[in-house]
């Protein structure tokens, strides 16, 4: 039977929506002959999400050579067909999420240095192991808890009665919202994923993040799930769940280690304490994301 | 128009790949991490090195330290200015929180489980006394009225005589005090003059002794801790010393018991015999 919640939301009329370029960009990416000219045409369309991407391309998260990136045709060419869906990607749906009515509380505010954290985490530690996840790391660990987002918007005083349940009990967010309200965040995550025709792997990290040894793509999942973990330890979280965690104990330390990584040469204690800076880089992405800056330009 | 004295110090600025090589460097050899953020600190600390070796700049400085011969004894004294050799009471509040909220009560209801209730704490390296105090008032936070049910003891070691003694005096300034929240000032400090006086009941659970951690026999005497400190403490040793520290401190600890070492200290290539563990805002290791 499917949950009461769940029914309810594939009910609800004002949803969020991708921009439909999104969608048509996540369409072609999975056409294997689809061209640079295709992907930069269509991004194009939408003049403000072209915006979006080109200066997301030009900030320190994506840079690498001195040139400035100054078309979509070049940004595919310098970073890879990949990397520039993915920015399209985090871009649609931080825009289409970010917008939501209750953006100015300082709980949202939490919850997006939560998931930027994590996604720059999770990069990091595909950086160390060299995973090679090509990015899908980052927007997977960006996107992990939108389905929270949709909870606060539409269900706002059952979340919040959750939110402080997981703080009284020294609980998970997830086993609090599922007394709740019935449902996890993670099955709401996954539902919209769906809906939205993300990429298979950020519907399976939504899912699975907490239970990485039942997701399809396990490494991703993996690093999201033990980044999601750091984060929490530095105090970015924006659940009541700052638990106490052995890292070597977590289901996603054993998947990566089974698959043959290096773990046992990670040094731990170092990535921690590199994490204590992350909260600048997290600042900057939220800067380079938010819609200021490129509304002024257009005012200019 | 002459530049104002203050921004006249003519000292060199560290650059970032300078701070990378330098971290890095220090990492290796004593497993304090500088992050970013403290990158303004140790310019500041080396520039003192600096002046006292005549150099110029800091990528000179890098590679005396790296290739000079003599740079071994440069390497205490860089040792000596990093750590900051001065202990405040509630130092690290993330790593007090730590052992106030998390390691404490689970080896209390541990103990209580098993019907035994004795705490034995070591602060190893006490210096003047602030830190063991703080776990005192921090272990009766937590007992509240319970205290008298317990046999708690806090040993507190240090090598310096004269640290010991200011400890047994158990009198501060105001600025040692600085981190401590005002409920707990008010309830275990009682002030004289300028200064304060921690309270008997906080300073009957402290037993401040003379220890010389290269003492084998004696260290080796230490046994049947429910938690260390151990802070700052093994920057002073060489690698084979910190290893044969560290797994003497995994043996003092009983089962289930905890070592907390300085806030940004690791113990990476010194010990696999603790578990890591991570508490919110700080780490610490499990004796399993």
């Amino acid at each position: 039977m499917e949950r009461m919640i769940l029914q309810t939301i594939r009910h609800l009329e004002d949803l969020p929506t991708l921009p439909s370029v999104a969608v048509e960009v996540m369409g072609l990416s999975r056409s294997p002959d689809v061209s640079i000219k295709d992907i930069s045409e269509c991004i194009h369309k939408d003049p403000p999400l072209a915006a979006k991407v080109l200066k997301m391309a030009n900030s320190s998260f994506y840079r690498r050579g001195s040139q400035d990136i100054d078309t979509l045709h070049r940004a595919i060419l310098l970073m890879g067909l990949n990397e520039v869906i993915n920015i399209t990607t985090s871009v649609s749906v931080l825009t289409s999420l970010g917008s939501r009515k209750s953006q100015g509380q300082s709980l949202r505010k939490k919850f997006w240095h939560h998931c930027i954290a994590t996604g720059l985490i999770a990069r990091r530690i595909d950086t160390r192991l060299r995973l090679r996840l090509q990015g899908r790391e980052f927007v997977g660990g960006l996107l992990h808890d939108i389905g929270k987002i949709i909870l606060d918007e539409y269900f706002h005083d059952q979340f919040m009665q959750a939110h402080s349940l997981s703080i009284e009990r020294q609980c998970s967010m997830f086993e609090a919202e599922n007394e709740v309200l019935g449902a996890t965040h993670m099955e709401i995550g996954h539902f919209l994923a769906q809906k939205w025709g993300l990429p298979p792997y950020i519907a399976d990290v939504s899912l699975n993040h907490h239970r990485p040894q039942d997701a399809r793509f396990k490494d991703i999942t993996s690093v999201v799930s033990i980044a999601n973990l750091l984060a929490k330890a530095k105090e970015l979280s924006c659940g009541g769940d700052t638990m106490s965690f052995v890292l070597k104990d977590q289901q996603g330390w054993h998947i990566l280690k089974k698959m043959g990584h290096p773990m046992d040469s990670i040094d731990l204690e170092r990535i921690t304490f590199e994490i204590e800076d992350i909260g600048e880089e997290v600042k900057e992405y939220i800067s380079t994301i938010s819609d200021q800056e490129i509304q002024e330009h257009a005012h200019a | 128009m002459p530049m104002p004295e203050y921004l006249n110090t003519s000292q060199p600025g560290m650059p970032d790949e300078i701070f990378r090589l330098l971290r890095d460097f220090i990492y290796e050899h004593s497993g304090i991490f500088f992050s970013d953020n403290k990158k303004a600190q140790l310019e500041n600390r080396l520039a003192l090195r600096l002046k006292m070796n005549n150099l110029p700049d800091f990528d000179k400085y890098y590679y005396m330290l790296k290739y000079d011969p003599q740079a071994s004894r440069e390497l205490r004294a860089l040792f000596d200015s990093v750590t900051t050799n001065e202990t405040s009471f509630f130092r690290s509040p993330p790593q007090i929180q730590a052992f106030q909220e998390k390691a404490l009560p689970e080896i209390l209801e541990k103990r209580a489980a098993q019907g035994e209730k004795i705490l034995r704490l070591w602060s190893a390296g006490c210096s003047t006394g602030d830190e063991p105090y703080t776990l005192g008032m921090v272990v009766r936070e937590v007992l509240g009225e319970k205290t008298p049910e317990w046999d708690v003891k806090i040993f507190a070691s240090d090598i310096s005589e004269k640290a010991l003694k200011s400890a047994r005096a158990a009198v501060y300034n105001d600025y040692t005090l600085r981190s401590v929240p005002p409920d707990i000032k008010k309830k275990y400090f009682i002030q004289e003059g300028s200064q304060f006086r921690v309270c008997d009941d906080v300073r009957m659970l402290v037993e401040l002794q003379y220890l010389n951690f290269n003492d084998d026999k004696r260290v080796k005497l230490m046994r049947g801790f429910d938690i260390i400190f151990c802070r700052n403490v093994l920057i002073y040793f060489d690698d084979a010393a910190k290893k044969r520290f560290v797994s003497q401190l995994y043996d003092n600890l009983n089962p289930g018991g905890y070592l907390f070492i300085g806030h940004s200290e690791s113990l990476h290539n010194i010990s696999r015999a603790f578990k890591l563990v991570h508490f919110p805002g700080a780490l610490g290791y499990k004796k399993e």
